[in-house]
């Protein structure tokens, strides 16, 4: 500890301590241009000068560490005239164009300049100018270099956090200025956080130019709902249109940064495509009605459809908020009188609870940044870089001072990758055998240490000969990720979606964590959700064998794909469907559709007319995640506020009150009134949502916590069950084809996820159209080049896309994005097997005659 | 497109420094031997093999006056114009050039012979005033010497 003196006020703080921190802490204000709290720091702007007494030269507070009996003065006559100069020279070259810079008013410049800076400019020199029109850098960018005051903060959030590196200073001292290559349209994540991070008007949001003046726009603090990193952002509205999406520095695990998709991806909610009353099917078309007749026509379809016993089953989207699934689960239990609900799309119900069971999502939650504290991080079932974009910054900022292994494990290659130590490219589906190989190394490896081992005995069909077949990936670099977990003390295992598919996997993953526990090491399971409230469906009790607050139950219920089966037998009476597509989602649309259609009674509730809701007897209008209160729990458990903001359009009506109008109309007793009377009865249902206070969530939201004694790792756990792992395989692994010589993975985009970004209509000028992502070397073999045409055929379904080309993936397996409405990849699939296989056809070769010479 | 023997140099390079950042400069310099200045598609080829970003390399490029952004004549002659050089008489020297070849700095001459540039220390204070054409030094100048120089190279 050191103990300084600020302006003559004494404080003791920790060792290392910025100077600049410690006088923010005594409340002294530092003004600082350059200095970004989370970003390595450069010191180059000196407009954090201050006096440190018996020292000559001023110093920069942003670097400076407190010494012990240090005494620093802030506001000395030396110290203001300095920093008064420092802005001054800042004012130099900066062009003064305030009326007409989007940034007024909110500007680092004015404000330091206002409060700190000189109240003359005597220089008469003319200013630099590199160009008389702003720019177009991208999508979302339009740039101004002229008012760039070099501090660097967009290149280093670039390189440092987004890990595009695409910006740069060019030229040298008065002409620097950040910019692209050659003033190159960017090639990026089209993220935005330059944007955010620039203190001038030199970068600014395309689609938020010249919209509104900062004081005129009104704005909420919420949480996205793309993916289950759950970023806290800010939803700004002028005379209620919405008109940006920020992010603030205090906020969330996300603090100030956000990926194209939250920052951009708002525009759907005015999208002229929704609809926006209840319709109901009358003589085959649908024809808008009341509420109170959607719902009478509800009850008595229901009524009818129930007849002569046939089931009933429920489907809701994990981007529900809790309250919206604690009680679509409730309604489903208590009204429809089923267990037939499921949340996910592709999943495998076993796979699921075993996965909660392992994780031990039960015992609460895990803050990303403990789980980031680790000497080893393993990546495995996640695109990370494209599914979970704020995830991988997070990875790639704190691993920078840091020393901790990174390691990754996936088909594709991964923008992450170049802040990995070990990057392992495998076969589709082969996460299984990849954590059993690790494990087999290590229990191999202590075996007198492990001879208690769960599950030991699985580890007998993975051997050095048999893994390169199975994963393709060789047995070398699998002792080399054993080796580093072996080295380490703490290693954290990120989990994503892709272990989902088969319990095989789960099995590996415990054995896998088990053993590193009996060898000691602080294992620690954190799982990445491409949907933002998977978890807290699951928590909610969306799910057959899930009631909520994770009571595992033993019954027939059913999961979506059971659902679905029943249904083609025409079991199902009644089906209610709740923000999913599942006729462009799930694999094998066709079979869907066909299922759909012995659905004596569908209902959809969505706030698109989606594939599904076109075959639906009833659609519902729900609401968009600003017109509705709720609560979301991401990937760490951490329970976060939805903050209603905007009215729902036409007669759209929050997700959660359409469920309980549903329900009172068939038992008047299903009355709710507000969001925060149904969080009362979650806290009663979940037991590890009992310390949660409602109105009290901020920012930072609050991280569930366990019923049950201890934390992750307390032993085998209850009602986990293994399946033979021939029969799995068996399921998952397709059999090779000379003719489709490519496996065709799915996933989210980087800047697409679900399916209304694509009603972005920013999101869709960054990326309109469906692509195909293939190897390099791949590519080169075909003579394809990023940018050309070429067919994707399956055995059911082709496709004509646009070639991108991953250096990184693995050869002979191509990437289609999921999110495209005209290009549904479920049709590849077909029931039963596994990934399709496909072959690529460029598009030259298909007509010869268009490319002829001349 | 660059000679394999450049691409090769260029690999060479990277065996020789910690990390690929660190051979941008040389490469560069291997850059603007094979074209005559550093061009735009040099520089991708450059961040290509090195595994860098485009940006990464033109950062380099514009901050250092030694590389050429545009293409200069067969002779590129540089004149310090630094302190020593200036206390010494370098604008003269410029000037004197600058009649001789009939062109201004920054300039090149119509036969695409010499450019002029006036540049930063090229570190031969003692010998002040100086220039460098293309990779030799020309010390001590006068108004004569400059004649004499011109005409070896005519």
């Amino acid at each position: 500890m050191a103990t300084v003196k600020i302006n003559g006020k004494e404080i003791t703080v920790e060792d290392g301590t910025l100077i600049l921190e410690a006088a923010k802490g005594a409340g002294f204000d530092i003004p600082t241009m350059c200095y970004h709290a989370r970003l390595s720091k450069l010191a180059s702007c000196r407009v954090c000068l201050v006096e440190i007494v018996g020292q000559k030269k001023l110093q920069p507070s942003c670097v400076t560490p407190v010494m012990h009996g240090m005494e620093v003065l802030t506001e000395s006559p030396v110290v203001k005239s300095a920093r008064s100069s420092m802005i001054e020279l800042l004012l130099a070259n900066h062009p003064l164009d305030c009326p007409v810079c989007d940034k007024g008013g909110e500007c680092e410049l004015q404000d330091v300049t206002f409060k700190f800076g000189p109240r003359n400019s005597p220089f008469g020199e003319r200013k630099r100018r590199f160009h008389e029109e702003d720019y177009i850098l991208s999508p979302v960018i339009i740039q101004n270099i002229n008012r760039c005051i070099q501090c660097k903060r967009c290149v280093r959030i670039c390189d440092e956090v987004v890990g595009a590196s695409v910006l740069g200073s060019i030229e040298r001292g008065a002409k620097t200025g950040e910019t692209s290559f050659v003033k190159e349209y960017l090639d990026c994540d089209h993220c935005g956080n330059c944007i955010e991070v620039c203190p001038v008007g030199s970068l600014m949001s395309r689609p938020y130019r010249y919209q509104s003046r900062p004081w005129d726009l009104k704005g909420v603090d919420t949480v996205c709902t793309y993916c289950g990193t759950g970023c806290q952002l800010t939803v700004q509205a002028r005379n209620g249109e919405i008109l940006r999406v920020i992010s603030k520095p205090d906020k969330g695990i996300n603090n100030e940064t956000l990926c194209a998709r939250g920052r951009f991806g708002y525009s759907f909610i005015n999208s002229h495509e929704r609809f926006v009353t209840p319709m109901i099917r009358k003589g085959g078309t649908l024809e808008p009605v009341p509420w109170n007749e959607a719902l009478k026509a509800i009850k008595d379809g229901l009524t009818e459809a129930m007849k002569d016993g046939r089931k009933t089953g429920g489907i809701a989207s994990g981007r529900l908020s809790n309250e919206e699934l604690y009680l679509f689960q409730k309604l489903m239990r208590g009204v429809f009188k089923t267990n037939n609900i499921d949340s996910g799309s592709r999943w495998n119900t076993g796979a699921v609870k075993s996965f909660a069971n392992v994780m031990e999502l039960n015992k609460g939650g895990i803050s990303v940044y403990d789980a980031l504290n680790a000497d080893t991080l393993f990546i495995i079932g996640s695109s990370i870089s494209d599914e979970n974009p704020i995830t991988d910054y997070l990875i790639r900022r704190l691993s920078r001072n840091k020393k901790m292994n990174i390691i990754i494990a996936s088909p594709r290659g991964l923008k992450l990758d170049s802040s990995a130590t070990l990057s392992l490219r495998h076969r589709p589906a082969a996460e299984g055998d990849i954590l059993g190989g690790i494990a087999k190394v290590i229990y191999d490896k202590n075996m007198d240490k492990l001879k208690d081992l769960t599950g030991k005995e699985h580890l007998k069909n993975i051997s050095r000969e048999n893994i390169p077949d199975l994963t393709w990936t060789d047995w070398s670099s699998i002792e080399s990720v054993s080796g580093f977990m072996l080295s380490a003390n703490s290693i954290t295992i990120a989990v994503g979606n892709d272990v989902l598919r088969g319990p095989s996997r789960i099995e590996s993953m415990h054995i896998l964590a088990e053993a590193l526990r009996l060898l000691g090491k602080d294992v620690k399971l954190f799982p990445v959700f491409d949907r933002a409230n998977q978890r807290g469906a699951w928590e909610m009790g969306v799910h057959p064998d899930i009631l909520p607050g994770y009571s595992f139950r033993d019954g027939d219920g059913l999961g979506s794909e059971g659902i679905i089966d029943a249904a083609s037998r025409g079991e199902v009476g009644a089906l209610y469907v709740v923000g999913e597509d599942i006729v462009s989602d799930f694999p094998d649309g066709g079979f869907v559709r066909e299922a759909l259609r012995q659905v004596k009674f569908l209902i959809v509730q969505d706030i698109f007319l989606t594939e599904t809701a076109k075959m639906a007897h009833v659609v519902l209008p729900g609401a968009s995640f600003v017109e509705k209160d709720g609560t979301f729990t991401n990937q760490e458990g951490r329970v976060q506020r939805l903050r209603k903001f905007i009215e729902p359009q036409g007669d759209a009506k929050a997700d959660w009150e359409i469920i309980a109008s549903i329900g009172e109309a068939v038992e008047p007793s299903f009355h709710y009134g507000s969001v925060s009377d149904i969080f009362k009865e979650i806290k009663g249902a979940v037991p590890m949502y009992r310390g949660i206070d409602f109105e009290g969530l901020d920012g930072n939201g609050a991280i569930v916590k366990g019923s049950g004694i201890g934390g992750q790792g307390a032993g085998v756990v209850a009602g986990f069950s293994l399946r033979p792992k021939s029969e799995v395989r068996s399921q998952e692994q397709e059999t090779p084809d000379p003719e489709y010589p490519f496996i065709l993975i799915t996933g989210n985009h980087l800047y697409h996820s679900g399916r209304l970004s694509l009603k972005a209509d920013t999101l869709r000028d960054i990326l309109p159209e469906a692509v195909v992502e293939m190897n390099e070397e791949d590519a080169k073999a075909m003579g394809v080049s990023k940018g050309d045409k070429v067919k994707v055929k399956g055995d059911r379904y082709e496709a004509t896309l646009t070639a991108h080309i991953n250096k990184r993936s693995v050869r002979g397996v191509v990437f289609i994005p999921e999110n495209f409405t005209d290009v549904p990849v479920n049709m590849f699939f077909t029931k039963g097997k596994g990934f399709p296989r496909v072959k690529v056809l460029p598009l030259s070769s298909l007509s010869p005659q268009g490319r002829g010479p001349g | 497109m660059l000679s394999e023997g450049a691409v090769k140099e260029i690999n060479e390079l990277t065996g020789k420094y910690a990390n690929s950042r660190s051979v941008v400069m040389p490469a560069l310099y291997v850059v603007q031997r094979e074209y005559g200045y550093i061009t735009e598609e040099g520089m991708r080829e450059v961040a290509n093999i090195l595994g860098l970003r485009p940006i990464q390399v033109f950062e380099i490029a514009t901050f250092y006056t030694m590389y050429n952004k545009k293409p200069v004549g067969k002779y590129h002659i540089q004149v310090c114009t630094n302190i020593s050089c200036s206390l010494l008489g370098a604008e003269y020297i410029v000037d004197v050039l600058s009649k001789k070849l009939g062109i201004k700095v920054k300039e090149t001459t119509p036969d695409k012979k010499f450019t002029l540039s006036a540049v930063e220390c090229l570190g031969s204070c003692g010998t002040a005033p100086m220039m460098q054409i293309n990779d030799n030094y020309y010390e001590d100048l006068t108004e004569e010497k400059i004649e004499e120089i011109l005409k070896s190279f005519r």
